[in-house]
């Protein structure tokens, strides 16, 4: 009898369906960014003022300048904190253990309205803490720093931890030990953990949008305002920026790993 | 020894993350003053509030499009996650990180994206006016359609990854043995591939169903009146009415929706599943 064979045919072109399902809007994006088209919807030739507008517009450059400010700060502060706690979860025994991991799960299975919306309240009616920088930074670094823990603790599992033994063996202090053989061996961890970490806080909208308050004002943010006045021109561009980010970042890391596994030959 | 290293962000996690969910808990029983005031006086009736017909009606739509994305994610993201695995090759991670990357980039973007396509004066609509096949623009936005069609483009992605992880980690010798046994390729992938590779589906549906369900935007970019889902209504207590009252009582209503949703999952999808949400 001959089996049923849906790989043959049907597969293929289910899987090339899905790839221009992803990709095709935005690359259209892309496309229509270059277009010299004031509602940027169509090809009309080609241009690169929606770029030089976005460097031009003070609005926008405010925004972009916020937006990479917080994600900078946010990609050190939670790297570091994510090291410090994957570290502490692997090594040690202690209580409230199980309390820890799963505070550090809420944020990652919550939705993202529920948990913004929890810290709004907290933030102006308990803690009275300011809406802007503040607000924002304690956000973003909340909802980073669990991903930043658990892509550490990942490698952490796969690392051989009797060099650090050995270190301490051969009498290294463990700050000289942390220095030079713990972090250098979870680094391809931290700087990927950092490559999730930086578009997400370049672009989340949801949780921004709600703990921001009036007068601070982010890329996505000024994205989401200028779709409800109607001004789509620069989107384009923005969206562009938004896309090539992440594409860039991946390309970024695989270039230095590549580079890493040369020079340990 | 363990203080330095876990201390800081325990304590943080108790200030910023469990403390604010306890509030809006304690808030959801109290009473709406006028002004975006709290009036601390107990009461029932933002519970009572949810069971009326037109909250009720919000909440069950919320539910029936996260659950229809789930399953086109699902029946989208298995083949697909199956096709890289079995013929990826030595493609196998380029191919995956072109099923990821999309959904690193800015949700707002990528929505706005789909959104210029499909619009009254998009892409789409200009390619059919100028092929003849229709006379004037189709409304193909706003409709329920096009929110499940914004919310599976959204995390389509993430139903992939862990369904991906689990084929990976399949052993190929009982596929082997089954075929030796005489059993089809349609035979052997329900009966061997699919049972096994249940912790993986699960994990995706949490990663699916969770965002789907908290989601605002894409009703609110794409979807009309008629798509108003329980996000929504969050976002218009929380922001626009600040009644703090009822907008906490939304979501402490989304999550135990969504601790339901963990609990049944994780329950029949055992450890694998839990592994593979993070």
């Amino acid at each position: 009898m001959k089996s049923w064979n849906i790989t043959g045919k049907i597969l293929p072109a289910l899987v090339t369906l899905v790839y221009s399902f992803l990709w095709v809007p935005v690359i259209i994006l892309i496309v229509f960014s270059f277009s010299n088209d004031k509602y940027g919807i169509g090809w009309k030739g080609f241009t690169l003022g929606w770029y030089s507008e976005i460097l031009n517009n003070v609005a926008v450059r405010n925004a972009l300048e916020t937006s990479l400010i917080i994600a900078i700060i946010t990609v050190v502060v939670s790297t570091v904190a994510g090291t410090l706690t994957a570290y502490g979860l692997y090594k040690y025994k202690f209580r409230g253990k199980e309390i820890l991991r799963m505070s550090l799960l809420l944020p990652i299975v919550m939705p993202y309205i529920v948990t913004a919306g929890a810290l709004l309240v907290f933030f102006t009616r308990v803690a009275h803490i300011p809406l802007g920088y503040p607000s924002i930074l304690i956000a973003h670094i909340s909802f980073s720093t669990p991903l930043a823990v658990f892509v550490i603790l990942g490698r952490m599992q796969r690392i051989d931890w009797t060099l650090e033994e050995a270190s301490i063996d051969l009498g290294a202090d463990r700050l000289t030990t942390w220095r030079k053989i713990t972090i250098p061996l979870l680094l391809p961890a931290i700087i990927a953990s950092a490559v999730l970490i930086f578009p997400w806080s370049l672009g989340d909208f949801t949780v921004t949008f709600f703990v921001a308050g009036a007068g601070t004002t982010t890329l996505p943010i000024y994205v989401f305002s200028a779709l409800r006045w109607g001004e789509t021109a620069t989107i384009n561009a923005i969206g562009a920026i938004f896309v090539a980010l992440p594409v860039i970042c991946l390309l970024l890391v695989t270039l230095l790993q590549r580079k890493g596994v040369r020079k340990s030959w | 020894m363990y203080l330095p290293s876990v201390g800081p962000v325990s304590i943080w996690n108790i200030l910023f993350v469990i403390a604010p969910l306890g509030f809006i808990l304690y808030f959801s029983f109290l009473t709406a003053g006028p002004f975006g005031r709290i009036v601390p006086i107990f009461t029932l009736e933002n519970y009572l509030a949810l069971a009326r017909a037109t909250v009720a009606e919000v909440f069950l739509r919320t539910l029936l499009f996260a659950f229809t994305t789930n399953m086109l994610c699902l029946l989208i993201g298995y083949p697909l996650a199956y096709f890289i695995v079995m013929y990826g090759g030595r493609w196998r991670i380029p191919l995956l990180f072109l099923v990821i990357l999309p959904s690193w980039t800015s949700y707002l973007i990528r929505l706005y994206a789909i959104r210029t396509l499909f619009g009254r004066a998009g892409l789409i609509n200009s390619a059919l006016l100028s092929l003849g096949l229709i006379s004037s623009p189709l409304e193909i936005l706003y409709t329920p359609s096009a929110v499940v069609f914004g919310l599976v483009y959204g995390w389509l992605p993430l139903m992939v990854l862990p369904i991906y992880a689990s084929l990976v980690g399949l052993d190929p010798y009982l596929l082997e043995a089954s075929a030796d046994l005489g059993a089809t390729s349609f035979r052997r992938f329900f009966t061997v591939t699919l049972p096994l590779t249940k912790g993986g589906i699960l994990a995706g549906t949490i990663l699916v169903l969770v965002p789907c369900i908290g989601d605002f935007l894409v009703p609110m970019l794409m979807g009309g009146a008629g798509a108003f889902m329980a996000g929504n209504l969050a976002y218009l207590y929380f922001i626009t009415a600040a009644n703090i009252p009822a907008g906490s009582t939304i979501g402490i209503a989304l999550t135990v929706i969504v601790l339901l949703i963990l609990y049944l999952c994780i329950k029949s999808g055992g450890k694998e599943t839990t592994e593979r949400i993070v």
